[in-house]
């Protein structure tokens, strides 16, 4: 059985009323179905503006479908939970917590005693390389080093899937594939399923088990491509002759749908 | 990082320092900020005192800077004002304390709770613009010309700025950060108590710091009216007497009570909330 079941999951945002006149409502994300089956590492690929964070969204239960359904094991997604663990594109570290505070936020709040909360912590903290940075806080550090954080802290709550939405967009080159190595070391250690949302070809492919290319606004799945690159994989992968064949295949399938995205611009 | 980045280079030739002191947004050294700030007074103090003692104007309208430091001494020494200013103080404080007793929580679940908003809002900003001043009549036919009136004065002119002050900043807390606590397992309770209290805390603090300057001014207009102690009463009994030295000295204690409360609000933010410093 699937872990995560999204049939016909579809979104309209409604019209808001402006200075000239109600615009129209927006059609974000096409009935779209998708199952990602235990221990998958899916990254949902697309041009900006394609809706792909928005079914992210729906699957963490900050956004609520128009019509369609998740099931996470079976059971329907009704709201956000500690079971599915999340890491947003912006900076979402607590300012006023510590970074060990940050991680032990979850647990904290579903009870857990100081001890074990502490321990779980240093744990995942020292698995992201922070050890030592325990009691600093957010803005002490690096976009990097705060990601690492929220990474951390995610994991920390034992969840059953972890969503990521674009957490290295705002990084830069460098510091960005070192983070996808460290995401994928910890991927290839515990198996969480994952489902990662970004418009980087090279960061989808190098992580992925599955890449999902989204098509432009509305969004809907355009195609589903499995990809067969050997574990575990290190950043020379991406120079390999399969990366290449891989990546020039999904970058005629985003050419298409960004020159259809500026075309509709226009 | 940031002061290098910005820096631009300064205008070559005559008048480049000065350019480059003048540069839009460009922080100025410790020393030099405390100097600038302190000549201003200085300034002032000049210009008062060339005024005075140049005789440019007569000491009935205006007292000199000494005579009003004489009549100071005098006010100490002679008529009690320690007893004055303790006694303003404290219906500062009063008053104050209970606005925000009542202001706080109701502007926080008013920012957290949109139906709480939807039923306080038109009226608060209503009750907001009804001059405290305009009360004192009432005031006194309600609660006589005691403690409890001035009290009362200083409270009606700060609770509604306040609420409406504490329900915007909370309203403001990034959503950002509420969905990544609903994401790690935060209920309703939990979103409130551990992250919209304490993202909007030194914002609060900041509003409560503002508010109090203004409750300084409702004091001294509530003790014009049927006081019989109290800065605000120093300053009209001196007026009887034409005495501008102690009115002006009042009217200076005021101030100086005012830069010493903000001094301590200040230093008590940074001390709380030192991870809100660096933004």
């Amino acid at each position: 059985m699937s872990k995560l079941s999204i049939r016909r999951v579809e979104k309209t945002f409604p019209g808001r009323p402006g200075s000239s006149g109600t615009t129209a409502a927006t059609r974000a994300l096409e009935p779209t179905s998708l199952e990602v089956a235990d221990n998958d590492f899916i990254t949902i690929l697309g041009p900006s503006g394609c809706g792909k964070s928005t079914l992210l969204r729906i699957v963490a239960g900050l956004e609520t479908p128009s019509a369609g359904e998740v099931l996470l094991d079976g059971q329907p997604v009704h709201g956000p939970g500690p079971d599915r663990g999340m890491v947003f594109q912006s900076y979402t570290l607590f300012p006023w917590l510590s970074v060990r505070d940050n991680v032990c936020f979850g647990l904290r709040e579903r009870g857990v005693a100081r001890a074990e909360q502490l321990a779980v912590a240093d744990r995942f903290l020292a698995q992201v390389g922070l050890k030592g940075f325990e009691n600093h806080y957010p803005a002490q550090l690096s976009g990097g080093m705060q990601q690492r954080t929220a990474l951390a802290r995610a994991l920390a709550n034992d969840p059953k899937m972890l969503l990521l939405d674009e957490p290295f967009g705002a990084l830069d080159h460098q510091t960005r594939e070192v983070m996808q190595e460290l995401l994928l070391g910890i991927w290839e250690q515990h198996r969480k399923t994952v489902m990662f949302v970004t418009h980087d070809i090279d960061e989808a492919i190098f992580m992925a088990s599955r890449v999902v290319v989204m098509s432009a606004r509305p969004g809907r799945i355009k195609c589903d491509v499995p990809i067969e690159l050997p574990h575990p994989r290190s950043y020379k992968v991406k120079t390999t002759p399969e990366f290449a064949a891989y990546k020039e295949r999904l970058t005629e399938e985003i050419r298409v749908e960004t020159i259809k995205t500026l075309s509709m611009e226009a | 990082m940031a002061q290098s980045v910005s820096d631009p280079l300064p205008p070559q030739g005559g008048g480049g320092r000065r350019a480059a002191l003048f540069t839009p947004l460009k922080p100025v050294a410790p020393a030099l900020r405390t100097t600038l700030g302190i000549s201003c007074f200085v300034l002032f103090f000049l210009g008062w005192g060339i005024a005075t003692y140049g005789g440019f104007v007569k000491p009935l309208f205006l007292a000199s800077p000494g005579d009003s430091l004489k009549a100071g001494w005098a006010l100490f020494t002679e008529f009690g004002f320690a007893t004055d200013i303790a006694v303003t103080v404290w219906r500062v404080l009063a008053g104050f304390a209970l606005a925000a007793l009542v202001a706080v929580p109701l502007g926080i679940l008013m920012g957290a709770f949109k139906p709480v908003e939807a039923f306080f809002e038109a009226f608060v900003s209503f009750a907001r613009y009804l001059p405290a001043s305009a009360f004192i009549p009432l005031l006194i036919l309600w609660a006589g010309v005691g403690e409890m009136q001035k009290i009362l004065v200083i409270f009606i002119g700060s609770v509604f700025q306040l609420i409406i002050m504490v329900a915007v900043i909370v309203s403001g807390i990034r959503t950002d950060l509420v969905e990544a606590a609903y994401t790690l397992g935060a209920k309703r309770d939990g979103v409130v108590r551990r992250v919209l209290l304490p993202a909007s805390s030194p914002q609060i603090f900041e509003a409560l710091r503002l508010v109090l300057g203004w409750a300084w001014t409702y004091v001294i207009v509530a003790e014009l009216v049927g006081a019989s102690r109290g800065i605000g009463h120093m300053i009209i009994d001196a007026q009887r007497f034409l005495d501008t030295g102690q009115m002006i000295f009042g009217i200076f204690v005021i101030g100086v009570i005012g830069l010493v409360t903000d001094l301590a609000f200040r230093t008590l933010n940074a001390r709380l909330f030192p991870w809100a410093k660096s933004r």
